[in-house]
């Protein structure tokens, strides 16, 4: 034997590669390459030496002579190809479960300021619905159906092996608005029980895992990335403009509602929406401080109005990420510090409504208006008339509404590997989640009120909430023989603290309480373990085991133990397939898995807790008033919602993989299903409390199929298509639940959760209709032929959730042009349409000594008043299926634009069309109650970006 | 860290049992929350972390719940607002599902819930003699609770322990008979006649409710107890309240000083047994006063005149209670309809406002308005609340008035302790209060049952009794007294007579199925 030593470099830049691991095949001898790649290892001459290194290909060679120098590239579809998992990572070959990775060459471009929105359309059975057009508005990500009735079905997300509290943030739109989308390098969504297992008890809805871009590269390199948006609102709700609406004033007034009539012709939803303008400024460097520390910085700047008049975004995030590698690799340290400020003006979106409702006969300014010319509806005290809309202009000019945000994440992870026991790595996650909104709500006193004594108001805010990480954990991994074993076992600790604090001038003014304090705190505990088994490549087995306990649980309910368990067949390793030509890739997965959830329960609900009023809410005896005490309604028996789900799936690549996809099946089985129901009030001191009540069942089937038809040296063309069936029904619930807030009357709800039903159904009357189609106010179906029309009479029809979601996106590279297109459908969804139902009734139009505007939906119906049947008629359950061209991206890159420096622009389309039946102003609406809601802007994008 | 799993509330505002019953200081913060309950809806005020969830939560009050069931269902009020369940009260067609019907179900039951947890709390306090008081006073208002209760809706849970277990059905006389025996145990528990606070009961609250409990005896449990309803009223009548007379506003009654803003100051507290508190700025909800005044204001009022910054254009009365008044009309219109009144207790709007009622869904002028109620004290000047929303008028629930009115129909019915020519003078009394002098008193010759029925129409309309007197009468249901929209048609119509109960919730019933829907729901 003799020493042999050398260096390790990368091909395409020549640096040297720390790291790699350098073995002896066929025998246990190893090493690590050092900071310069330097190895040294003893082997005979004609010994193969195999050299590896995460994301590059391996190389083998023969011994011969003392050094051996060894270049290595980097394998793209390798790198690909391994996929995020708790607390490690799985080469995507190896995976068992329903897991979906998007890279970042996959996102979706355009003016995409949250994170949620670079994976839109592009995984089956996600469902990402914003909740308006709002700047930096909250997107929903719902997996695979709803997966709760009282609790959250918003997925676990986790940023860096950080999972984030998602109870939310005050004063911010969206919980990952603290994230670049610029600083992200993938996004894998975990489906299936089987892969979510592993973060146990708030997984029961998915997890979303994302993963920053880390340092890379010996040299330096730069990227300056910028755009500039331009949005445009592209429709407004049909409403009567003042010529229609000054006849029917005339046709149906009394003299004086005709006398109220004004001469001007406003179109008041013009008058509160703009075009706006937004930009956004992106710059990252990567490289490696010392030749052993890889780093990456970024600074993002992003600016945006919104089109409600006075609604602005804009925010500054700053990460860095430092990556040393010590100790001959056995020590890895990574550091993750993330931050972000956000300044938010919140438009006034009561402007929304009161523009559908206010008198477009009147103008905008009336010089006898004591509200600073605003015109208002006075009484006879000079004040605003308390059933009038105020006047939508003044609304969004004299409220002022904004917020700060700061947010810190940051995490350091340290890697040991033994030295003396090199199978196994330690691995420490210390983690800090702190974030800290200020806000401020002005309305000036110049805005039209009712308030006789009014002066203008102002109210301010902090929250604070602090989360805590720690986890430690062990890998070990071995291979036998064909066998390749890792197991993985650890510990984790998760605290989360809130504090909020407002103030209220109005408040202090009347002499009450004027500073309020609301403050709480819960734990997560948990220990975890999973063992991956892999045999000759071809047998894939994966277990997990998770215990949690929450402190929102009793002491005697509180622990919940999470088991899962996949298999997985790589066929196309098998020796049938092995030297097929056409099958590249066929794998066969099935898995099992429980999880648990109490995400959004409230804390302490098991202890005897009593509340104390606010100084509004103190009662008189004798000449005092005094603060009361309320005992809180308890439940000492909640316990874990727990979540069963089977999963079966295959995923498959045939011609050298230009055809490829996956196709799952799943069924879902949700148990102790939490709601808030019905306790009898002589049983409790309330008459709804949080119970582990019914159970849900999810099922549905997804397809992701990937074709290249054409990949040429110039010409690359790839489409990527997702459909996703999914049907969710209460299967038990002894109670039903009314919910679903609507406009019009007070109290009236739309929605029922019922046994038997989907989630979230519409409870409605069957409307009656005329020969010619119109409906007949006030007739209904008498489904119990009793000859009354009642609540026994309404019935379940439809209800919000898409049975079908489809994405289908396409990408045509050729030459320096790139062009992407993403599309997208929903199937079977339907709406309610509240701002026809609450605002067309004609008596709407000259009640309470004002004028009010009516929806155009009244020439259809002809109603004359608001009932709550009218309001409940499935008349205004309507389809709302759609198909959507999301974006239009169409690029040229400079390669070369200045020596060693590559120029890409381009311009983007969001929000091109939208094709659907639905009357309202957007099908897509989250919850499927349509009511005031912001109008999403088309908008317009032109970018550059600069790699140097 | 595995300690750190046992978190315990941080929040100012949570409190535990041993905080609050602490000391009897303490302790009255959750007496407090007992007359609260009734008064107020949540701990915020006016709207925020309500008591009862699943319906709005200014409709969800008590006595705003109490005129929905016994004021809207009658010939006293009609509302125009499309929310769900309203509707169907006046047009006598609710069903187990109704919001109104529930939500009063859950407000009582959660009041007796409160009570329960309060006396059980409070006896470890017990030996300090104002707690004692306290204890009498939650059992006052538990009974009082289960007095609606049995009102209502009949055949309800008798619970007085707090326990998470589906309680049994009790029957209607079962119940009677607990409140009946709780209020005579605590008559001597409470304090003297008018020694306590305002806002808090005495003995005289507990003779009051039995003698209008024995007055409903016979139709709730089929025994007549008219001798003891006259016994009890006439320990009310020999105690210290006393019937307002200072019309300290000078316009000619000290009538409606019942209603106004300073009415725990103005000489009307002398006349309420037991009142709901409220104040514009430290008890704020949209129930209550707050409610009666604004819901009652639109078309040609002017809500400054009532102390309010707007009216919410919802409640009406129908020809069938101004008729009640025809015998005092002083003025018409040109279609020949009352305008003014010598009875001064009339208080209604006529401008603007049509006599009969064509449309009740959103419109506002069919069907008089009442001005009863109003937010301004003697001098005219506005309640506390500068801003005009939030009402500070308190609300009689048992006054000295209906007590006579008790006593006069006891004897009536031939109850013995009292004789008619007392009746009558208690009867004119009332009336020359009305009338502002002898012009309208009546002799014991006029006084009928049928007169004093029409009586407390007069007296004591939108005070939350109508519907009970009308079905003590057996009028609320039948076909021998209609109304404008009785049973949903213009001219009135019977309804089913066991419409003279509510029905128990539903959603109760198909969690507990120890309990028995009531007959016809």
């Amino acid at each position: 034997q003799q020493k042999v030593s050398g260096t390790v470099t990368d091909a395409a830049s020549g640096i040297p590669i720390m790291g790699a691991n350098v073995i002896v095949k066929g025998s246990t001898i190893g090493t690590t390459t050092d900071f310069d790649g330097n190895y040294q290892i003893e082997a005979d001459n004609g010994a193969i030496l195999q050299f590896s290194y995460l994301g590059f290909e391996s190389v083998e060679m023969m011994v011969n002579g003392g050094t051996l120098n060894v270049v290595m590239s980097e394998d793209a579809q390798q790198l690909e190809e391994v996929v995020v998992i708790g607390y490690g990572t799985v080469k995507k070959k190896d995976a068992t479960g329903a897991v979906d990775m998007v890279s970042s060459e996959d996102f979706n471009q355009g003016p995409v300021l949250s994170a949620q929105q670079l994976i839109q359309g592009k995984v089956a059975g996600v469902s990402i619905t914003s909740g308006g057009g709002a700047p930096g508005e909250g997107q929903n990500i719902v997996i695979r159906g709803q997966g709760s009735l009282s609790l959250t079905s918003e997925p676990l997300y986790v940023v860096d092996g950080i999972p984030l509290d998602n109870e939310g943030v005050g004063g911010s739109r969206n919980p990952l608005n603290f994230i670049n989308p610029n600083d992200i390098e993938s996004m894998t969504v975990l489906k299936d029980a089987s892969s979510t297992a592993i973060y146990g008890a708030r997984a029961a809805n998915g997890v979303v895992m994302i993963t920053t871009k880390k340092g890379k590269g010996k040299e330096f390199r730069f990227n300056y990335s910028g755009s500039t948006t331009y949005y445009d609102p592209t429709d407004y709700v049909d409403v009567l403009d003042a010529d229609r609406y000054r006849n029917l004033v005339n046709q149906i007034g009394d003299e004086s509602a005709i006398d109220r009539l004004g001469n001007s012709n406003t179109d008041w939803q013009d008058e509160i929406y703009t075009q706006a303008v937004g930009f956004n400024h992106n710059f990252s460097t990567t490289g490696n401080i010392g030749g052993f520390i890889p780093v990456r910085a970024s600074l993002g700047y992003t600016d945006q109005n919104g089109i409600l008049k006075g609604d602005n975004f804009s925010r500054t995030t700053g990460a860095v990420n430092f990556r040393p590698n010590l100790l001959d690799g056995h020590l890895k340290i990574e550091l993750n510090g993330r931050g972000m400020y956000t300044e938010n003006s919140f438009a006034n979106r009561d402007a929304i409504g009161a523009s559908v409702d206010f008198d477009p006969t009147q103008s905008v300014y009336d010089m006898n208006s004591p509200f600073a010319n605003y015109y208002t509806w006075l009484n006879a005290d000079g004040v605003q008339n308390n059933l009038a809309p105020t006047n939508p202009v003044a609304l969004v000019n004299l409220k002022e509404d904004t917020a700060e945000v700061r947010r810190f994440i940051g995490n350091a992870k340290v890697d040991y590997r033994l030295h003396f026991f090199p199978d196994l790595i330690a691995t420490v996650n210390v983690g800090l989640d702190k974030s800290n909104s200020h806000g401020r709500t002005i309305v000036s006193e110049l805005m039209p009120s009712s308030q006789l004594d009014w002066n203008g108001s102002l109210s301010n805010y902090t929250n604070e909430s602090t989360s805590k990480l720690f986890d430690a954990y062990a890998t070990y991994m071995k291979e036998f023989g064909k066998s390749n074993l890792t197991a993985v076992a650890g510990y984790s600790y998760q605290s989360f603290e809130n504090d909020n604090f407002k103030y209220d001038s109005e408040a202090e003014e009347d002499g009450n309480d004027f500073e309020f304090i609301d403050k709480w705190k819960s734990v997560l505990l948990s220990y975890f373990g999973r063992v991956n088994y892999n045999f000759d490549d071809k047998y894939l087995l994966t277990a997990t085991l998770r215990a949690d306990a929450s402190s929102k649980l009793n002491p005697d309910d509180r622990w919940g133990y999470f088991p899962s368990f996949a298999f997985a067949w790589n066929m196309n390793n098998e020796s049938f397939l092995k030297d097929s030509n056409t099958i590249d890739n066929l794998k066969l997965r099935l898995g099992y898995g429980e999880i648990g959830n109490v995400n959004g329960l409230g804390d302490y609900n098991f202890l005897t807790r009593y509340n104390g009023s606010q100084s509004t809410a103190n009662y008189q005896l004798g000449t005092g008033f005094y603060q009361t005490y309320r005992p809180e309604a308890f439940n000492g028996n909640l316990k874990w919602e727990v979540g069963k789900t089977f999963n079966a799936g295959v995923d498959f690549g045939i011609f050298d993989s230009r055809i490829s996809g996956s196709l799952n099946v799943y069924y879902k089985n949700t148990e102790d299903l939490i709601s808030k129901v019905t306790v009898d009030p002589f049983t409790n001191f309330s008459n709804t409390i949080d119970k582990n009540i019914g159970d849900m069942v999810n099922k549905g089937v997804e397809m992701e199929l990937n074709l290249v038809p054409v990949t040429t040296e110039d010409l690359h063309w790839s489409i990527g298509y997702n459909i996703s069936f999914n049907d969710n029904e209460i299967t038990n619930l002894p109670d039903q639940v009314e919910v679903g807030d609507i406009n019009g009357g007070t109290g009236n709800k739309i929605q029922l959760h019922k046994e038997g039903y989907a989630p979230y159904s519409y409870w409605v009357y069957k409307q009656v209709y005329d020969q010619q189609g119109r409906p007949i106010e006030g007739a209904y179906v008498d489904r119990n032929g009793d000859n009354k029309i009642n609540n026994e009479d309404r019935y379940l029809y439809q209800d919000p959730y898409a049975d079908i979601i489809m994405g289908l996106n396409t990408n045509l590279n050729y030459k320096n042009w790139d062009l992407a297109i993403v599309t997208r459908a929903n199937l079977g969804n339907y709406a309610y349409n509240n701002m026809a139902s609450s605002k067309s009734y004609e008596v709407r139009a000259t009640e309470n000594n004002i004028l009010t505007n009516l929806h155009s939906d009244y020439f259809n119906t002809g109603f004359k008043s608001i009932t709550e049947s009218n309001l409940a008629s499935d008349y205004y359950i309507q389809d709302a299926s759609f198909f959507k061209v999301d974006n239009i991206t169409l690029g040229y890159t400079l390669p070369e634009f200045a020596g060693n420096t590559s120029l890409r622009v381009y311009g983007s389309v969001q929000n091109l069309l939208t094709l659907t039946d639905y009357d309202g102003l957007d099908p897509e609406i989250k919850g499927g109650i349509d009511n005031n809601f912001y109008p999403r802007p088309r908008s317009f994008v032109f970018g550059v970006n600069l790699d140097f | 860290c595995q300690d750190d799993l046992d978190q315990t509330p941080i929040d100012p505002d949570s409190f535990t049992e041993q905080n609050v019953f602490a000391s009897p200081d303490e302790a009255k913060g959750a007496l407090a929350k007992l007359y609260a309950s009734l008064a107020l809806t949540g701990q915020e005020g006016p709207s925020g972390q309500a008591d009862i969830s699943g319906i709005d939560e200014g409709t969800s009050q008590f006595s705003r719940m109490l005129f929905s069931l016994n004021e809207l269902t009658t010939d006293n009020a009609v509302v125009g607002w499309g929310d769900p369940g309203l509707p169907n009260l006046h047009e006598m067609n609710w069903d187990a599902n109704n919001d109104f019907t529930t939500a009063m179900y859950y407000r009582l039951a959660q009041e007796v819930s409160f009570c329960n947890s309060f006396i059980e709390n409070a006896q470890s306090l017990a030996d300090d003699a104002e707690v004692g008081y306290y204890i009498a006073e939650a059992r006052f208002l538990r009974a009082f609770a289960y007095y609606n209760l049995i009102d209502l809706y009949g055949n309800v849970p008798l619970v007085t322990v707090v326990s998470t277990e589906l309680p049994e059905q009790s029957r209607r006389s079962e119940t009677f008979d607990f409140v009946e025996s709780e209020l005579l145990e605590i008559q001597d528990l409470l304090k003297d006649s008018q020694s306590n606070e305002y806002g808090r009961v005495d003995r005289v609250a507990a003779w009051a409710l039995l003698s209008k409990l024995y007055l409903n005896a016979k139709v709730w449990t089929d025994q007549d107890k008219y001798t003891d309803a006259v016994t009890y009223a006439n320990k009310v009548l020999g105690s210290s309240y006393s019937i307002n007379t200072n019309d300290t506003n000078g316009n000619g009654t000290a009538y409606d000083e019942l209603f106004l803003a300073d009415n725990d100051t103005n000489g009307a507290q002398n006349e309420f047994i037991f009142a709901l508190n409220f104040d514009g700025n430290q008890s704020r909800t949209y129930g209550g006063t707050t409610f009666l005044v604004h819901a009652a204001v639109g078309g040609t009022m002017e809500a400054s005149d009532f102390g309010v910054n707007g009216g919410w254009s919802g409640l009406r009365t129908t020809s069938a209670l101004v008729e009640k008044f025809d015998a005092s009309a002083t003025d018409f219109d040109s279609d020949g309809h009352p305008v003014q009144w010598a009875d001064m207790r009339a208080m209604f709007h006529a401008d603007g406002q049509n006599y009969d009622i064509n449309t009740i869904a959103n419109t506002f002028t069919d069907g008089y308005a009442v001005t009863k109620f109003k937010n301004v004290d003697a001098q005219g000047n506005a309640g506390s609340d500068a801003g005009g929303e939030f009402v500070d008028s308190d609300l009689p629930i048992i006054r000295l008035a209906d007590i006579y009115l008790v006593y006069a129909e006891a004897v009536l019915r031939g109850g013995s302790g009292g004789d008619i020519n007392t009746a009558a003078s208690y009867i004119n009394e009332l009336r020359q209060r009305a009338y502002g002098s002898t012009a309208g008193n009546i002799s014991a010759a006029d006084l009928t049952l049928n007169f004093v029925l029409d009586e407390r129409a007069r007296e004591l309309f939108w005070e939350g009794q109508r519907r009970t007197d009308l079905v003590r009468y057996g009028l609320f249901t039948s076909n021998s007294y209609v109304w404008p929209f009785k049973g949903g048609v213009k001219n009135g119509t019977a309804v089913d007579s066991y419409r003279d109960l509510f029905p128990l919730p539903a959603n109760i019933i198909s969690i507990n199925s120890n309990l028995t829907q009531n007959t016809g729901y």
